[in-house]
C-alpha cells in the first residue's frame, strides 16, 4: 500500500506497529503530545516531564512512550516534508488503523503548524557554508618601490565565512585592484540579475 | 596450549614467591583494575615502600601478572593448561591455585576489553542529501545540470567526520544499483551456506 505522507513509498512496519501503541491514549492527550513534538521539531526542546504525566493513564512503560514519540515525530515530520494536507493525511492515519478522533486531533496540530515546520526543515536542509558577513576599505597606493607615483586605488575585501558543520566563523581576506573589482562586480550584478528571475 | 613464558617473564614472577599469598591476592586485584582503567605508577610507590623493596620489583611483578592474565585470556585456555603452564614457574600449590582462581575470575571481562582493541574503520553514522540544478555559470547560460550534494557522516571511536560527495542522478542511480546487487548477494545459496553453518 502506498501513502503519500511517506512519499509514495509503504508505510514502515515499525509505524504500523506502533499506531495501536496510539490507540491507547484519549485523543485529548494525543492531540496535546502532538503539541509537544511539533515544539522539539521546530528545534524548541522537548518537555519529557510533560509527555510522562499525559501518558501515565494509559500506564505506559517508558518504551512505550519513546515508541509513542518517535513514531509521531516520523508521521508529522514526514507528512511536513512531502507537503500532505491535514485530509489526506487524516484519510491515510485512518487506514492505517488509527481511530477517527486521534487522526482528526493529530491532524489539526498538524495543520497548525505546517508551515512553521516546513520553514523549520527547510532553514535545516543542507547546507556547506554561510556567508556570515563581508566588510571593506578602499585605499589608495601612493607610491612603491617600484615606482615613485602610483596613485592607485585599492580595494580591501574580508568575507566572514560560517562553517557548516561546527557553526565556527572563518575570516577569508582578499585586495583587489580597481578593474579586477569591476568585473568582479559586474559578474555578480548579472548572477543577482539572474537570480531574481527565479525567484 | 601451553603458555610458554619468557626467562624474563619468569624472573618477573619469580619476585612472587617471595611475598605472601595476602598479598599476590592484592597484587592480582591491582593487575584487574589497571586493565581495566589503565596503570597508576603512584601504587608502585606505595606497595614498594610497605614491602621494603624497590619500585621496579613491584612493577615488573604486577606488570608480570597482568601479562599471564591476558596471555591465558586472549587464547582461552582451559584451566588444566593454564595450570601446567604455572607449574614451571616452581610455586607453592597455594600461589598456584590462587592465580588459577585470578585467571577464571576474571577471563569473561579481560575478554570483553580485549575485544574492543581491535582496529575499527569509521562506521557509517547518518546521511544528509540536496537535490540541486545548476541553471547558469558564469561562462554558460541556460543550462540545466542536475547534481545530489551528499553529506556523509562517520563514526570511528567516537570521533565524527563528514565527508562531502557531489554526483549527477546517472552515477546516483548506478550506485543505487550496485548497492542492491551488494544487498542481493546475502541471497544466493553460498551465502546462505555459509551463514547457516555460523550460526
Amino acid at each position: 500500500m502506498r501513502f503519500r505522507f511517506c512519499g509514495d513509498l509503504d508505510c514502515p512496519d515499525w509505524v504500523l506497529a506502533e499506531i495501536s501503541t496510539l490507540a491507547k491514549i484519549s485523543s485529548v492527550k494525543l492531540k496535546l503530545i502532538c503539541g509537544q513534538v511539533l515544539k522539539d521539531l521546530q528545534g524548541e526542546g522537548i518537555d519529557y516531564e510533560k509527555i510522562l504525566k499525559l501518558t501515565s493513564d494509559a500506564k505506559f512503560e517508558s518504551g512505550d512512550v519513546k515508541a509513542t514519540i518517535a513514531v509521531l515525530s516520523f508521521i508529522l515530520s514526514s507528512a511536513a516534508k512531502h507537503s500532505v494536507d491535514s485530509d489526506s493525511l487524516s484519510s491515510e492515519l485512518q487506514q492505517l488503523g488509527l481511530p477517527k478522533e486521534h487522526a482528526t486531533g493529530l491532524c489539526r496540530s498538524y495543520e497548525e503548524k505546517q508551515s512553521p515546520l516546513q520553514d523549520s526543515l527547510r532553514t535545516r536542509s543542507l547546507r556547506l557554508n554561510h556567508l556570515d558577513s563581508v566588510s571593506w576599505r578602499v585605499d589608495q597606493t601612493l607610491s612603491s618601490s617600484e615606482l615613485q607615483q602610483v596613485n592607485e586605488p585599492l580595494v580591501h575585501l574580508k568575507f566572514t565565512v560560517r562553517d557548516g558543520d561546527r557553526g565556527m566563523m572563518e575570516p577569508f581576506a582578499m585586495t583587489v585592484s580597481a578593474e579586477k573589482f569591476r568585473v568582479l562586480l559586474a559578474e555578480l550584478r548579472q548572477a543577482h540579475a539572474m537570480m531574481k528571475t527565479l525567484s | 596450549m601451553l603458555l610458554v613464558l619468557s626467562e624474563e617473564h619468569k624472573e618477573h614472577l619469580g619476585f612472587l614467591t617471595q611475598v605472601d599469598s595476602a598479598v599476590v591476592g592484592e597484587f592480582g586485584r591491582i593487575a584487574v583494575e589497571f586493565l581495566r582503567k589503565g596503570t597508576n605508577p603512584k601504587i608502585y610507590e606505595g606497595a614498594a615502600r610497605k614491602l621494603n623493596v624497590s619500585s621496579d620489583v613491584i612493577q615488573h611483578g604486577v606488570e608480570g601478572l597482568t601479562y599471564l592474565l591476558t596471555e591465558g585470556s586472549k587464547l582461552m585456555i582451559s584451566e588444566i593448561d593454564f595450570q601446567d603452564s604455572v607449574l614451571v614457574l616452581g610455586f607453592s600449590e597455594e600461589l598456584n591455585k590462587l592465580l588459577l582462581q585470578l585467571y577464571l575470575d576474571n577471563r569473561k571481562e579481560i575478554r570483553s576489553i580485549l575485544g574492543e582493541l581491535a582496529p575499527k574503520l569509521p562506521s557509517y553514522h547518518s546521511l544528509e542529501w540536496r537535490l540541486d540544478v545548476q541553471l547558469a555559470s558564469r561562462s554558460l547560460r541556460q543550462q540545466i545540470k542536475p547534481a545530489v550534494t551528499i553529506k556523509l557522516h562517520l563514526d570511528q571511536n567516537g570521533d565524527q567526520t563528514t565527508k562531502i560527495l557531489q554526483t549527477d542522478p546517472a552515477t546516483l542511480l548506478h550506485l543505487i544499483q550496485q548497492l542492491e546487487q551488494a544487498l542481493g548477494e546475502m541471497k544466493t545459496n553460498h551465502c546462505r551456506r555459509i551463514v547457516r553453518n555460523i550460526k
